[in-house]
Formats: C-alpha cells, sequence, structure tokens
C-alpha cells in the first residue's frame, strides 16, 4: 500500500473511532459523576430547602428514574447533539453555557500555548547550542523548575509581584468592569477589539490576557524545553551535521537551518499531549486569575454536581482533545517522511 | 521555500523583530493601561452604556446563578435582583420592620386570618415600559410558584391563591394562617416582573435578563462581570450615582488584593475573617472605611438526638455548657460576630438570651459533672464527631477551637473528633442523620423570627422513640420531635398580635433551651469596605448592599 493510501486508511480509522472514544469517554463520566457522594438537589437547594422541595427538584431534573434510564435518556440527547440544559443556570442550555466561557479558555490556551512554544524552543535551543555553559545549565534548571512548579502558586506569586508589588498587571478577569466589554463574531476580546479597531479594549484585553498566559505559558514551557535541548543535543551530534561542519557552513546557519527542524518533529507530538494538559492546567489558572472561562465553569459545576454542565463540558474537552490528537497525527505524517501507518 | 528554509540572517531579523516588539508590547501593556475605576474616555461605537465618572465598581466573589427572580435563592442573585428591583414592601436600612414599597399601605387582613387585600402604588413602569399593576403582581406570584424555581416553596406552602380584585388592588388568599406572612412579600424574589419578559410554566426560568422596576436596569450580564444602568423612568428616588459596574472575583484573596490595589470601590463578600481585619486595621491610614451591619445570619451546632450518646440529654446539656462563645469570637472571628445565645437573632425584639441564662460560657466543671452523672469517665470518654463542610474556613477553626478545649479542660471526659466533608456530600447527609454534630449556618429567607424557629424546630411526623421523621427538624438533622413545640410555633403562627406573639416566642426559646437540639454559636456581622471618597454605603437586614445610595 502506497504512503498516501495508508495514511488515508489511518485517518478513517481514527475517525471511525472517534465516537466510540467519546462514548466510552461520555460513561465513564456519567458513572463517575453518579458515584461521586452528594446529590444536585442538596448542592442547588441547599441543606435547608424542605425534603418536598428536594423531591420535586429531583422529578423536575429526572434524577428520580432508575440509572440506565437516566443513561439511556443522556445518550439519546447526546446522540441529537443536545447537551441538555444547566442545573444552576436553570433554563440555560449546556452549549450556550459553553459558547459563554470557551472563548476566554480558548484565549488563554492559545496565548499560553504560543508562550509555552516561544519561551520553550528558544531557551531549549540556546541550551543546546552552547554546551557546558551558563546556558546549558539555566536551560537544565529552567526546564526542571518550571516543570515542577505548581500552578496556582506560581500564579500567586506573579500576581503578588507584578499586581500588587508593582501594579502592571490586574489580579485576574478577562477586562475591565469599568469599560464595556469588546463584542463581536469570535468571542476572543483581543481578536473582537481589533476587528472593531478599538485599541483601548485591545490593549484592555491584552493587560488582562498578559499574566494567566504567562503563568500557563511559563509553567508549560519547561515541557517544550527539554525536548528541544535533547533532541537538537542529539541532532548537532549527528553525521549529516558533522558533513555540513566540514564543508564550512556557519555554525549559526547549521543550527538553525539543518538540526533545529528536525530537533522540532518530537515538539509536534508533545504539543497534541500538552493540549490535554493545557486544558487540567487551565482550571487552576483560571481559578486563581479569576478567568471566567469554561475550565472555571466546570469547577464550580462539579462542585454543585450540575451533572449536564459537567457531563456536557468534559464530552467537549474530550472532542477538542480527539481532533487535537487526529490532527497532530496527521500533521506528524506529513512532517516525517519516516512514520508509517 | 518554508519556514525552515529561511537563511540564518533572516531568522536573526524574524528573532530580533519578535524579541523587540514583545519588549515593546509588554512596556505598552503594563504600563499604558493602569487599572482604573474610573474610565475617562468614551469607548468603542459597540458600548450601549455610558462610562463616565460617577460609576461606581464593586468587587464580590459572589456570583450570581441566575438572574430570574422565581429561581434565585442565594446571596449573589438575590443582592442583584434586590437592587434592580422593588418589593411590595421592604426594610428600612438597620431595621426588622417592614414598610410599604409598592404597595401603598400594610395590607388588611381579614377576620379569620386567610385573606390579605393589599392597595398597589400607581405610575410605576418596568424596565421594558410596560405598566405595573395587579395583574402584573399577580403574574409574578402564580409565576414564582408555578415554574417551581428554588425559593418556590415559601409561597406554595403557604398561598392558596392570588387575584387581581382591581387595577390596583391585589388580594391573597392563604391555606393557612401565616403571621409573618408580610415579611415573605418582602422577599428579593417576590418582585414584580414585565408579563411581557417572562412566561409561567415549570422550569422556564430566564436565568440571563431581568425586567422590573427597580431603580437600575441590567445593561449586561457577562461571565465576570456585570453591569447596571440607571433606570430613567424610576417612580422613586433617582440612584445618587450613574450607574453599577460589578466585578466578580474567584477568591477572597483576589477580592482583597483587588481592593487594596484600588481596582474596584467598594469591595462586599466575601472575605476571610483574617483579611477584613487586615483591611478594618488599615482604615487609620485612611486610604479605605469599614462599614459595619448587624448581619442576619446565625451560626449553630447541631446535636442529633438519633445518635448515640446524643440521646441523653445531659451529654447534650455538657456540650452546651463547654461551648466558650466569647473564645471562639475572639480565636476564630476576631470580633467580627457577635455570640449568639438563642437561635433568634438579637435584630428581633423577641430575642432573649436563653443559653447565657441556663448555661453560660465555659463552665467545664459543669459539663464534667454532668458528663460524669451520665456515665461517663476517663476511662469511659464520651466521643463525639463534630462535621463540617471544608468550604467554611470559619467553622473549621470553629471545630478546631473545640476540640482544643475538649481535650485540655475536660480531663479526658469528653473527646471530641473533627471531620471536614465536601459541601455537597455534607448536605446530603444532614438530614440522612449520619452526623451526631455538625457546624451549620442559617441564612434568613425573610425577617421574621419565625424563619429562626419553625425551620429548625417544626415535625409533621414523629414519636417520642423515633424522633422526627418528617419535617424542619429532620431536614435540618436534629431529628427533635416535641409535641408542645409544634403547638407552641402553630400558635405564633396564627397570632396577629406583636405583644402575645412575643410571649409565644419567648416560650420557644426557653423550650429550646430546656431540649438543645442545636447550641446557638453567633450571629454574623457584615462588612463592607469602601474607598476613600466613596460614600453612603449601607446595608440592608438581609445582608444586600444597597448599591443607588452609593456615591463618589
Amino acid at each position: 500500500m502506497s504512503r498516501s493510501k495508508a495514511l488515508q486508511y489511518y485517518i478513517i480509522t481514527r475517525l471511525l473511532l472517534a465516537p466510540l472514544m467519546l462514548l466510552t469517554i461520555t460513561t465513564i463520566v456519567f458513572l463517575l459523576l453518579r458515584a461521586t457522594p452528594g446529590d444536585p438537589a442538596d448542592a442547588i437547594l441547599g441543606g435547608h430547602a424542605p425534603e418536598s422541595a428536594k423531591q420535586e427538584l429531583r422529578k423536575q431534573l429526572g434524577l428520580d428514574l432508575p440509572l440506565w434510564l437516566q443513561y439511556l435518556n443522556y445518550i439519546g440527547q447526546m446522540l441529537r447533539l443536545d447537551l441538555g440544559t444547566s442545573l444552576t443556570s436553570r433554563g440555560q442550555p449546556v452549549w450556550e453555557v459553553i459558547g459563554q466561557y470557551f472563548p476566554a479558555t480558548a484565549e488563554l490556551a492559545v496565548c499560553s500555548m504560543a508562550i509555552a512554544l516561544i519561551v520553550g524552543i528558544g531557551i531549549g535551543t540556546l541550551s543546546a547550542s552552547r554546551p557546558g555553559t551558563f546556558f546549558d545549565v539555566g536551560g537544565r534548571l529552567f526546564g526542571i523548575i518550571t516543570y515542577s512548579l505548581p500552578m496556582f502558586w506560581m500564579g500567586m506569586v506573579l500576581q503578588l509581584i507584578f499586581s500588587v508589588q508593582l501594579g502592571w498587571f490586574p489580579l485576574g478577569t478577562r477586562f475591565s468592569s469599568s469599560l464595556p466589554a469588546p463584542v463581536g463574531i469570535t468571542g476572543l476580546y483581543t481578536i473582537d477589539s481589533l476587528l472593531s479597531g478599538n485599541f483601548i479594549q485591545f490593549f484592555t484585553a491584552l493587560h488582562h490576557l498578559a499574566l494567566p498566559s504567562l503563568t500557563l505559558g511559563v509553567l508549560l514551557s519547561g515541557i517544550f524545553e527539554r525536548i528541544v535541548r535533547v533532541n537538537l543535543k542529539q541532532t548537532l551530534r549527528a553525521d549529516y551535521v558533522e558533513a555540513a561542519r566540514a564543508r564550512g557552513i556557519p555554525e549559526r546557519k547549521i543550527l538553525i537551518s539543518h538540526a533545529l527542524k528536525n530537533a522540532l518533529i518530537p515538539v509536534i507530538t508533545v504539543l497534541g499531549l500538552t493540549f490535554a494538559s493545557l486544558l487540567g492546567g487551565a482550571i487552576l489558572t483560571e481559578v486563581t486569575f479569576s478567568w471566567p472561562g469554561l475550565a472555571n465553569k466546570l469547577y464550580e459545576a462539579i462542585s454543585l454536581r450540575d451533572y449536564p454542565t459537567v457531563q456536557g463540558v468534559l464530552v467537549f474537552f474530550a472532542v477538542i482533545v480527539v481532533v487535537a490528537s487526529i490532527l497532530i497525527d496527521i500533521l506528524n505524517a506529513y512532517v516525517d517522511p519516516r512514520i508509517k501507518y | 521555500m518554508t519556514w525552515f528554509s529561511l537563511s540564518v540572517r533572516r531568522w536573526g531579523r524574524i528573532t530580533k523583530f519578535l524579541s523587540l516588539f514583545c519588549l515593546c508590547l509588554f512596556l505598552v501593556v503594563s504600563c499604558g493601561t493602569r487599572q482604573s475605576t474610573t474610565t475617562p474616555t468614551s469607548t468603542s461605537s459597540s458600548a450601549n452604556t455610558t462610562t463616565g465618572d460617577g460609576r461606581i465598581t464593586i468587587g464580590t466573589t459572589q456570583k450570581p446563578r441566575t438572574l430570574d427572580p422565581s429561581d434565585a435563592y442565594e446571596l449573589a442573585s438575590l443582592g442583584l435582583v434586590y437592587n434592580m428591583s422593588d418589593r411590595l414592601y421592604t426594610y428600612e436600612p438597620g431595621s426588622t420592620e417592614i414598610k410599604p414599597q409598592l404597595a401603598t399601605a400594610l395590607p388588611k387582613v381579614s377576620q379569620d386570618g386567610l385573606t390579605y387585600t393589599i392597595p398597589l402604588r400607581q405610575g410605576v413602569v418596568f424596565h421594558d415600559n410596560t405598566p405595573f399593576n395587579a395583574k402584573a403582581m399577580e403574574f409574578t406570584i402564580q409565576r414564582f410558584i408555578g415554574n417551581g424555581g428554588k425559593p418556590s416553596f415559601l409561597l406554595k406552602d403557604v398561598v392558596d391563591s392570588v387575584k387581581a380584585t382591581g387595577d390596583y388592588e391585589l388580594t391573597i388568599k392563604l391555606k393557612k394562617q401565616f403571621a409573618a406572612f408580610p415579611s415573605l412579600l418582602a422577599f428579593s424574589g417576590v418582585c414584580p416582573i414585565s408579563p411581557k419578559a417572562y412566561e409561567i410554566g415549570t422550569g422556564k426560568f430566564k436565568p440571563n435578563i431581568f425586567v422590573g422596576t427597580g431603580p437600575y436596569k441590567l445593561a449586561n450580564f457577562g461571565p465576570d462581570s456585570l453591569r447596571f444602568d440607571v433606570f430613567d423612568k424610576y417612580w422613586g428616588d433617582k440612584p445618587a450615582n450613574s450607574g453599577i459596574n460589578l466585578q466578580i472575583l474567584s477568591s477572597p484573596a483576589n477580592l482583597f488584593n483587588t481592593f487594596r490595589t484600588g481596582a474596584v470601590d467598594v469591595a462586599y463578600l466575601s472575605l476571610e475573617p483574617d483579611q477584613i481585619r487586615n483591611l478594618e486595621e488599615s482604615t487609620t491610614r485612611g486610604d479605605w472605611q469599614a462599614i459595619t451591619a448587624q448581619g442576619s445570619v446565625v451560626s449553630y451546632m447541631v446535636l442529633n438526638r438519633n445518635q448515640k450518646p446524643l440521646d441523653q440529654l445531659k451529654v447534650r446539656q455538657a456540650v452546651t455548657a463547654l461551648i466558650d462563645r466569647p473564645l471562639i469570637m475572639q480565636r476564630v472571628l476576631y470580633g467580627q460576630a457577635e455570640a449568639l445565645y438563642s437561635m433568634v437573632p438579637t435584630t428581633f425584639n423577641v430575642y432573649q438570651s436563653v443559653f447565657k441564662d441556663k448555661y453560660g460560657d465555659g463552665h467545664f466543671d459543669q459539663a464534667k459533672q454532668l458528663l460524669t452523672t451520665a456515665g461517663f469517665s476517663k476511662a469511659n470518654p464520651a466521643k463525639l464527631q463534630i462535621w463540617y463542610p471544608t468550604s467554611s474556613p470559619t467553622r473549621a477553626l470553629a471545630a478546631q477551637t473545640l476540640k482544643a478545649l475538649a481535650d485540655q479542660k475536660m480531663d479526658g471526659i469528653l473527646q471530641f473528633e473533627i471531620s471536614p466533608v465536601e459541601s455537597a456530600t455534607f448536605f446530603k447527609n444532614v438530614d440522612q442523620g449520619l452526623y451526631p454534630i455538625a457546624l451549620l449556618d442559617w441564612y434568613p429567607d425573610f425577617l421574621d423570627a419565625d424563619n429562626y424557629i419553625q425551620p429548625f424546630l417544626d415535625c409533621q411526623k414523629g414519636s417520642d422513640a423515633k424522633g422526627c421523621e418528617e419535617g424542619g427538624s429532620q431536614n435540618e438533622g436534629s431529628f427533635y420531635y416535641s409535641e408542645a413545640m409544634n403547638k407552641l410555633i402553630a400558635q405564633e403562627r396564627q397570632e396577629q398580635n406583636p405583644e402575645a406573639r412575643k410571649k409565644i416566642f419567648a416560650a420557644i426559646q426557653t423550650l429550646e433551651a430546656t431540649d438543645i437540639p442545636y447550641i446557638p454559636l453567633w450571629q454574623d456581622k457584615d462588612y463592607v469596605f469602601a474607598r476613600k471618597g466613596v460614600s453612603g454605603v449601607q446595608l440592608d437586614p438581609t445582608q444586600n448592599l444597597i448599591y443607588k445610595t452609593i456615591k463618589k
């Protein structure tokens, strides 16, 4: 079978397996939520509401039905792409909740990933190209420290330094409440404000985005730094690099044009894996910085046992991770001709 | 040509450009737009609100779940509904007495105490310009009951029918006598809403809009901020400010720091006791001011009579005697609360300090004697678990303080074991009777002493042997059952004469202190912090921050 056909076959297989994977995830989420102690009626009404009110709420929400029937209803809804209605913001469909909160998470994720890539690849390259020097040791330390630092702790330290002490950045939130938030089709404040040509809004959005994305980005950059440093060091010892040196090609050109692009291939794979960490890390970053994203909403929904919202958001995250991993696999196949399927 | 095939020189240029760009951007972003509570410049054309001076920015950690008044039951939602609405009756700040707001007088009550006739104000319009009248109020109450929202049980259990008996006259018939009914009409959720904007039907809620008659209308409801504009057709006194921006923070630490850095004008709910102490101590510098008000929230201990050894009155008495409220006020709450000696707070004139008179504070010898009489000793100690939800650091500290007290002062006759549990699980288990002792607090639904008594002590079905099987005390986890108490509660609910009612409440409090299903601990004080130059900050007795009087 030719490589392109094998790749097509692989993509189709992955796409066909994706619904099965999502069904497994949704089932696990459904069962785990029901196994968690606590009851949405208690969480929503509070402990003091009369039992009759709780019973009525359970009936309204369909929580009085047998578990298998609840599961069938849930799967039926999923097949119709209906994620249900939030139990806490009653009357609001979960899709609307996702639409309301996801842009904030997406903006933070994209910005953090950009910072992680720039910082990680930059420091990794610098470290690998100067073995045994201060840059090498510094790069190693940077990788270990950023990899091991807790996200919330780093966030709070940055808040204390840059917001409380220096007053350079806001402590949190996505936008200043004293300004009307940008309105636009993307929901990404930086993009929407630019599209509407409002630079005050753009800089305000950027000002608010800086610290949370820096926290998440710098902490994730450690992963890329380590991979780039290790791979680049190996590549720089490869025969074709030696051959290039023998031909008198300048070291910088060898590094950037020949070695780095090969060393970056594993970064693409890790990029996909980091996506899941990014969404996980987003919960802590969003809570620390009062960032009104979907991860923060998920945390809230879990506390309130808002089953439809938790299920909907997790399935949505799962879809993102599955799609991202498929795309990364495809990209890998195109970039690296050695990969076989 | 691909990115990788660019020459070294071009890569160098790109790197330099990017570095310079990032540096410039960092400088512009960090130095350019400092956080400010005022917005001197006008903004985009998409803005649907004015952002000039005179707007007040309030910081809070209380995120509203919904703005639909028929489903709003938490402080966060009710506080906003309160400020965007009017009720038939309301409270004067600092008082628990109701006064008419959209009603023009107190209700006329029929001889049998079942029919309430309420005259309504004319010339009031909703935010969507629909006129307010008795039909709109009828619609509101029917929707409140019919849609089955969180607080619907408040009226559902009481109201039989509601009818507009004139353009501006409303008649409400009750299922049973309930003397505190007018106070129930002051509940923020029972505010008139435009019949054009809402509909009646189970579960038909509109969580993201609000169309009422109050001094502010909703301009924007975002995930982390809300904006309220002044309603220019408001019938009453106009607000002292030109609008409110509400900034929602995810943690007390963020609220504390946001206020200290001047990003919000007012900080209200919820700061931790040590943060309040810090801000209160530094008010002398003059950067901000602290406004305190007596709160209506009570914290208490539930004693489950169905769990051994709490089934013995002497053990319950011993636990009551050893509690040292002044110590808890000092060590746990830094003086930010008032010791409470009845389940009814001191704000009500029916309050009696029954627990102080009967048991006092920190009477360890008495406690030891009671436990010894009950058959406990150092070799055979009374072991009790204290449970509390993890979401409350204050209750965690209170539990630890009580444990330390028992360990140090009770010579091993009494042993407390403290057990934190996640909130949703905690509330699930309280009414199942799983906890011998639980630490809880109570946010009143309406301001009447009945609301601190009936939900805790009333029992519809039960016996002396089994305790309460169905009713308030089962729901609250004490499983208290007393025929005498049930009768007293029924009497106070029927009695319209305030003096006679006061006597009944005195008897109820005495009986409660004798049987000890609950031990009152403290009554919160509410704290608001406002930056220098901000004035008119007030709280109503139901813990709502009053927006319209704030100015700067």
